[in-house]
């Protein structure tokens, strides 16, 4: 066979003879089918349906689907309720981001120290991240109850006034964000712990050798050497809050439940849209601005790393 | 770095530090020690609160000040769960559908994420953007078009319907690709070549078993990501039978009833089969898991 | 040299596994874990409802008829009212929705508009006029001169619950007839601990959350002020009818209630669940809290009154809403449903109906004096007062939409210190209200002022 009598020269797929290299390329083709195949069905014919309908509009049980351009997007801009929402997700992603970040770093420096109980808190903070998001949300509403919570019960404790987490406007949404970094902090730790795992200790040995306080060792060797997966922790939760849903759907539900209006993310109000007042064309043109939304964050982020490797 | 795996238990801390050092470094300890704790009391205290509500009488539950451990503790909201629904049947239906959604993502994610690691060919960056980008777009904005196309098909309201978007991951299929583009190196597939292997040889016998914690990861993920399903399988079910654990427990919320001892109940159920897969594999999903940061 | 190749077993285990693993699904999902198929020759009529409570009474009704009709077996789904408004919207159009289905007018409408409901056919047509409701009821399902459906249950004639032994306690005598009166027995009523936190609502009015319950709840003070949400003109066009005196006292009941009269808080438990448990001394709800109050509290000393009326010699108001019951336009058992759904709205089962839920049917030719006799408490809604003027829900696809955009500004305004002792402040926030209204009208084209 040409492939084993010729010799070998180690290298690139164009030297090798076309045989080969149709049959490499059959290869990627034939093992990508049914990947594009099924990607093809339940993302690309769907959202490109999805963004076709945006410039219609559709009650979903009526026939008629009339063209109107751009009216959609041109009433979204004159919409209250999607300027709130874009205000509410900016705000619940900006402080989900930051918070689940700032509080995974430290305490993964802390654990990196630990030998002993190292593997019982990897469980107990990661714990979190694996229970389904459903459950978890109507437990929260729980412990958030204003008459009953245990959150409220440690304020009194600490003789401070109690809070109506969910019902009252101004603290809804922090009450969220708060639950939501509970969610996600054990994800951000364990990526980090790995980072800060990977440091050779050469550096920090050096480091201390050299008189450097831990605070400088993190600041000097550790951060910067993290800098890479703290940019992609970044991208991820981005991404992932401003696509919340579930936690709001269901700690809007029920008489105690928080106010529409202040809990109202994006994702939210497109299902509301969508699914409650049946504008199917309106919905879809509030999602693909929300895609495109976070289309910029994601470039933006994705050029910063570009410029840290630079 | 050398694929497979990596060890998280550090070895121990260097001897020989200056005095001055030492009692900073004591200090240091402490306070870490204390803030871990905290922090482990606040990972784990929601999940014991949602346990121990469940096995609370009504009376016990409007209770102030509240009790962490129920004064008389009963299985009635169990029972009176499982009598107002077939969770036992929402449970396998749970199980069963994710259990298919991993094993089709961790294939997919394998064949798509292996050839756009290694192979060059026409289109494949475009076809590799594509993949990623309607990953951004929320699922909530397409179901309907989606819906819509399973019926000449006729699946709606069989199971094949509803655990259909959840049989392929864009996050997989980046993760996979990330770790085989620089984990594997193109030496290990040359020598294959020069053997005479051929590409599916290949994709079997090295590509796969060195993918082995991305490929974990992806399967967590992938479970996690049907397990939790909640708003398509409504859509797509028209009898109970085809309920998954978190349909039932939604649809079980009583409009008006805040009877939190059995919601809690249903919410421990549901979470209980997670927790102890996560428990049994616990080391393998946290270090596979860890592994994703790396290439991200 | 030439390598003897292992082949590549893996690969085709791993295809091997995906193929078994979705051929075990579909065969799962068209044979053995799917529904059984009925027997040949049978029916089976598939019901969905937005009540779970209504379960048990559908299929004791079924168990009834399928006594006499040995091959009709009904099968019944249900899920919260959102959640199956949502479900029958995609799949009554697209043709996989069930063969019966109880829906409110919002929903109603638009597959009535649609083409995806039937007329009813003559034999149900005789037994909708047939005296059996009133001819209010029956004109409420009328459309272009056509009626559709069959009215299943009230769903609303909301009233007022108080509890008695609170009102005992108070020294009040009787309960309120007018809302000045409310206010005032509502101050005594009130309960507050050591550290100035409500503990025991005077009257529990909807205050939080979201949804159009929000607006529904709103209109229970609006109407008796003199207000409504929408007013129809003579062309059939809609606009707003609460920018008026009547819809600035309505919202200033609210903002007093809450901020000045203190007589409810948006922390304390509210609805059904706090009045059957003692949290509150009065609640405007629909009948079913009885079933509510008889499981969780049959104790409970407790009566139930009209909402009272504005001001002494005005009208009561009470809310109609009659819950439609309905033969999907794409069924394929449309004759056996029509017959089940004639049983199941018959004399003999809107009694089960109100005993097994708490729900009360529209008929009027039924008998209550043994029901009233168990649960005196149902005399305001099977029989309410003779000058009492009855509010409809208005029949236009978008209510739900003028409601719940309404619920959104209500929220926040409630509790609003501005619109404390800010009459004008009260009437700009009614008029944004009201133009938003007017803006969903006009998208839907229905707006008109003449």
């Amino acid at each position: 066979m040409p492939a084993q009598s010729m010799a070998a020269p180690r290298g690139r797929v164009s030297v090798w003879p076309a045989r080969r290299r149709r049959h490499t390329l059959l290869f990627c083709y034939l093992a990508l089918a049914p990947v594009l195949a099924l990607f093809a069905y339940i993302r690309a014919f769907p959202i490109a349906w999805s963004v076709i309908l945006s410039f219609h509009r559709w009650d979903l049980i009526g026939a008629s689907k009339p063209f109107v351009g751009f009216a959609n997007y041109v009433r979204l801009a004159g919409d209250g309720n999607f300027w709130l929402a874009v205000k509410n997700t900016t705000i619940y992603s900006l402080a989900t981001v930051i918070a689940s970040t700032l509080l995974a770093l430290p305490l993964a420096v802390f654990l990196s120290g630990k030998t002993r109980l190292a593997a019982l808190y990897q469980t107990i903070y990661f714990l979190p991240v694996i229970t389904p998001m459903v459950p978890m949300a109507i437990a929260w509403k729980w412990i958030y109850d204003y008459n009953y919570g245990i959150l409220n019960y440690a304020l009194s404790l600490a003789r401070l006034p109690s809070v109506a987490w969910l019902t009252d406007e101004k603290v809804a949404l922090w009450a969220l964000i708060i639950m939501s970094v509970w969610k996600v902090l054990g994800y951000n730790l364990i990526l980090f712990l790995v980072g800060i795992r990977n440091i050779p200790d050469v550096y920090l040995e050096a480091a201390s050798l050299d008189g450097a306080t831990p605070w400088q060792r993190f600041r000097r060797v550790t951060f910067p050497l993290l800098r890479p997966i703290v940019l992609y922790v970044l991208v991820t939760a981005t991404i992932n809050s401003y696509n919340v849903f579930t936690q709001v759907y269901v700690m809007t539900l029920g008489s105690q439940a928080a106010p529409g209006h202040a809990v109202r993310v994006l994702v939210f109000d497109i299902y509301q849209n969508a699914f409650q007042y049946f504008h199917m064309g309106y919905a879809s043109a509030e999602a693909v601005i929300l895609t495109l939304i976070v289309l910029g964050f994601t470039l933006v982020q994705f050029g910063l790393v570009r410029g840290e490797e630079a | 770095m050398p694929p497979g795996r990596t060890p998280l238990i550090r070895r121990p801390p260097l001897a020989r530090r200056p005095a001055r050092a030492a009692t900073g470094a004591r200090a240091l300890h402490a306070l870490a020690h204390a803030v871990l704790a905290l922090g482990a009391v606040f990972m784990i205290l929601p999940m014991l609160w949602m346990l121990s509500t469940s096995f609370k009488p009504p009376p016990e539950i409007p209770l102030w000040p509240p009790h962490l451990l129920p004064q008389a503790p009963t299985l009635a909201n169990y029972t009176g769960i499982f009598e107002a629904a077939p969770f036992g049947r929402f449970f396998l239906n749970s199980a069963g559908l994710s259990l298919a959604a991993t094993v089709s993502v961790v294939v997919t994610s394998l064949l798509a994420g292996a050839v756009f690691g290694k192979y060059r060919f026409p289109g494949r960056s475009a076809l590799f953007m594509l993949i990623i980008s309607t990953a951004i777009v929320p699922f909530e904005s397409y179901m309907i078009p989606l819906y819509i196309q399973l019926i000449p098909i006729g699946w709606i309201n069989t199971y094949q319907g509803i655990a259909l978007p959840f049989l392929i991951m864009s996050f997989g299929i980046f993760l996979v690709r990330q770790h085989v583009a620089s984990a594997i190196p193109s030496e290990l597939l040359e020598a294959a070549r020069v053997d005479g292997a051929t590409e599916w040889w290949i994709l079997a016998r090295v590509i796969a078993p060195l993918s082995g914690t991305a490929l974990a990861a992806v399967g967590i993920f992938g479970f996690i990501q049907m397990w939790g399903a909640f708003l398509w399988p409504l859509l797509v079910a028209n009898t109970q039978l085809l309920f998954n654990m978190e349909v039932g427990l939604t649809a079980f919320q009583f409009r008006f009833s805040s009877d939190y001892g059995k919601l809690m109940a249903g919410s421990v159920i549901s979470v209980i089969p997670m927790l102890i897969i996560f428990l049994i594999l616990r080391r393998r999903i946290i270090e596979s898991v860890a592994l994703t940061g790396l290439k991200g | 040299m030439r390598t003897v190749r292992k082949g590549g077993p893996r690969i085709e285990r791993r295809t091997f596994l995906k193929l078994a693993a979705g051929a075990g699904v579909a065969a799962a999902g068209g044979v053995g874990l799917a529904p059984a198929r009925p027997a040949a020759g049978a029916t089976t009529l598939a019901v969905w409802t937005g009540f779970p409570e209504l379960v048990p009474f559908y299929k004791a009704v079924a168990d009834a008829y399928g006594k006499t009709h040995a091959g009709v077996t009904v099968t019944v789904f249900s899920s919260s009212l959102r959640e199956i408004e949502q479900k029958l919207s995609t799949a009554v159009p697209t043709g996989t929705g069930p063969d019966i289905y109880d829906i409110g007018t919002n929903i109603s409408i638009k597959f009535i508009e649609g083409g995806l409901l039937d007329p009813n056919p003559p034999d149900v047509e005789r037994t909708l006029t047939s005296g059996a409701w009133h001819a209010s009821v029956v004109d409420f399902f009328g459309i272009g001169g056509k009626h559709y459906g069959l009215p299943l249950m009230e769903g609303s004639h909301a009233s007022m619950f108080y509890n008695k032994a609170m009102f005992r306690e108070a020294g009040i005598a009787k309960p309120p007839s007018t809302f000045p009166e409310l206010t005032a027995a509502a101050r005594k009523l009130v309960r507050f601990d050591a550290s100035g936190k409500m503990t025991r609502s005077g009257i529990s009015m909807r205050l939080s959350g979201q949804g159009s319950g929000i607006g529904e709840k709103f209109r229970f003070v609006l109407e008796p002020a003199g207000g409504s949400l929408v007013v129809r003109t003579p062309s059939g066009k809609w606009h707003n009818g609460y920018d008026n005196d009547a819809g600035r006292a309505a919202l200033q009941f609210y903002v007093d209630a809450v901020q000045k009269d203190k007589i409810d808080d948006p922390k304390v438990p509210h609805d059904a669940d706090a009045f059957a448990a003692g949290n509150t001394a009065m609640l405007f709800r629909e009948a079913w809290v009885i079933g509510e109050i008889q499981q969780k509290n049959p104790k409970l000393e407790y009566g139930v009154a009209p909402i009272p009326r504005w001001k002494a010699g005005g009208p009561y108001k009470m809310l109609v809403q009659p819950w439609g019951i309905y033969v999907n336009g794409k069924s394929g058992n449309k004759r056996a449903a029509w017959e089940f759904l004639t049983f199941l709205t018959n004399r003999e089962n809107a009694v089960r109906l109100t005993t097994m839920t708490g729900w009360v049917s529209e008929r009027q030719d039924v008998d209550w004096k043994p029901l009233l006799k168990d649960i005196p408490q149902f005399a305001v809604f099977v029989s309410p007062p003779k000058d009492v003027v009855f509010y409809v829900e208005p029949i236009f696809s978008v209510f739900d939409e003028v409601e719940s955009k309404l619920a959104d500004r209500l929220v926040p305004a409630y509790v609003d210190p501005s619109l404390n002792n800010a009459p004008d402040k009260v009437a700009q926030r009614i008029r944004e209200m009201a133009a938003e209204t007017d803006e969903i009208l006009k998208g839907a084209g229905l707006y008109g002022m003449t």
